[in-house]
């Protein structure tokens, strides 16, 4: 069996860009070509600087930090969406990522459509699919709306669709940023069982959380962000617990 | 620095991934006639409206007979809107996946190639109209449909090279759709798409198609279509060429800003 691993050496994400109005052809051209003094104002956050890590299989690993500490921006670079601006990322096996339930639906389809096509995106081959079509459809509680489209659907609904595509796959490396909280009672039951299954399944798993109780039921080791830099790494007691003695300052 | 071998190896991992985007391509076209009663007829309607009201009337104003004129129009008329699509709405190819690429992992030249697949549904579907209207004038000639392949194949390639080109600087200058429209308009009425070409050269015109690559593009498919036999070997050549610069163009574009669309989005 092949090895699976996530390894990043020195990893940083800086975003730029331009703060008000477009950064479109017009700004593109002065400051190509007149070095206008008067250009708009650049932003520039270095979201994560100087990252090394290195996860193997079998990992199960949290993350924490404060808002905008860095760690959807993390997650994303784990999983290949943004390419680092600086430094190197080695990945091995699968990625399944649940980043998301709000976007990326095609609108005008059906339900069935969308899980279809989420199920693509995701890898699963197409006759994988068909075949959990049903099982699928039966977890999202959708029953008849499902041949309706989507636009129809209130945000639960396609939190519900999303999810259980999501979780219906066979993950390797699973990748989860902040998804416990899914539907409404209910579906939020039924979803944190489901959830606690296909967790274990992951050969590898990261996600953040605020919640540090769930991060000690799942995760030996989590890493403390903040700044876009690691503070903490280490088993997640000691992390949560240094963690909470400074948030009480 | 390293931006091409990734973007090398993003882009064969697209094509190996073919069932997703061949899927996500069908299920535009699906979608855009989904609650549409006759659907995809109404690309054939639409155009034989158009053909028939400007090939009288041009058939009248330039004078030419109706048995030249009409499947002229018909075939030119298809393959311009594919050369259209590709240059105007294929700048959304990238913003539209906006929800797709910032949480999925497959490379993002996926969305180019479901871009691809569903404007070659588009023309596939308005090609045939051409065979109709040949019957009608016994002109029609199946060895000259099947020597068309290798031109509708170029054509392709064009496309993608057109495609890529704008999905990724659409991303950037969100205006370049709109401006490609405007300018695609002035091209449509120096392209030999509404006139043969042969109109043009008889009044000295001739330089206007010959540097238009667009002409070539159109040729490569319509002559061997209209004529039963392959264009001329130049007209291949062209294309080629054209085929060619825009590949080297796309692949600086991809170059610079394959990272960043993600960023930009």
């Amino acid at each position: 069996m092949r090895d699976i691993y996530l390894r990043l050496h020195d990893v940083g994400m800086t975003f730029e860009g331009q703060i008000g109005g477009q950064d479109g052809l017009k700004s593109w051209l002065t400051r190509r070509f007149f070095r206008d003094p008067a250009t708009p104002q650049r932003y520039r956050v270095e979201a994560l600087k100087g990252i090394n890590l290195d996860i193997n299989q079998g990992e199960r690993v949290g993350l924490m930090g404060l808002n905008g500490a860095g760690k959807s921006t993390l997650l994303k670079v784990l999983a290949g969406i943004y390419p680092p601006t600086a430094g190197l990322v080695e990945r091995r096996g699968h990625v399944c990522p649940m980043f998301e339930f709000a976007t990326g639906f095609e609108m005008n389809q059906s339900g069935w459509d969308n899980i279809r096509i989420r199920g693509l995106l995701l890898g699963m081959p197409q006759d994988e699919i068909e075949s959990k079509l049903q099982e699928i459809a039966e977890f999202t509680e959708l029953g008849e709306f499902l041949s309706y489209p989507v636009r129809t659907y209130s945000s639960g609904m396609f939190i519900r669709l999303a999810f259980a595509v999501s979780t219906s796959i066979n993950p390797e490396i699973l990748l989860l940023d902040e998804v416990m909280a899914a539907g409404d009672i209910r579906f939020a039951e039924k979803a944190k069982k489901r959830m606690v299954e296909f967790m274990e399944q992951g050969k590898i798993l990261v996600f953040s959380s605020h919640n540090t109780e769930l991060l000690s039921t799942f995760c030996e080791r989590t890493i403390w962000l903040d700044k876009g830099q690691v503070v903490a790494d280490g088993p997640t007691k000691e992390v949560t617990a240094i963690y909470r003695s400074m948030a009480a300052q | 620095m390293q931006a091409m071998p990734q973007l090398l190896s993003d882009s064969w991992q697209s094509l190996r991934v073919w069932r997703v985007w061949m899927f996500l391509g069908v299920q535009d076209i699906k979608a855009r006639f989904r609650r549409s009663a006759i659907g995809p007829v109404w690309i054939l309607l639409n155009m034989s409206l158009f053909v028939v009201g400007a090939g009288v009337l041009y058939g009248v104003l330039i004078n030419q007979p109706m048995k030249v004129l009409l499947p002229y129009l018909v075939t030119g008329f298809a393959l311009w809107g594919f050369v259209v699509s590709s240059l105007t709405e294929s700048g959304w190819a990238f913003v539209n996946a906006e929800g797709y690429i910032k949480q999925f992992c497959y490379p993002k030249q996926i969305y180019l190639m479901r871009t691809l697949v569903s404007s070659t549904i588009i023309l596939l579907i308005t090609l045939p109209a051409i065979i109709p209207i040949q019957l009608f004038f016994r002109s029609f000639s199946i060895v000259g449909w099947l020597l068309a392949v290798p031109g509708l194949f170029l054509l392709m390639l064009a496309v993608l090279g057109h495609i890529t080109v704008c999905a990724y600087l659409g991303v950037r200058f969100r205006d370049l759709p709109h401006a490609a429209n405007g300018l695609l308009q002035v091209a449509f009425f120096v392209t030999p798409v509404m006139f043969p070409a042969k109109l043009l050269q008889e009044r000295h015109l001739a330089l206007i198609y010959q540097v238009n690559p667009f002409y070539y593009l159109l040729e490569v498919a319509r002559h061997p279509i209209l004529q039963g036999e392959l264009a001329a070997p130049e007209t291949y050549a062209f294309a080629g060429l054209y085929i060619l610069l825009v590949w080297v163009f796309a692949g600086l574009v991809a170059r610079s800003l394959d990272s960043r669309v993600v960023i930009l989005l």
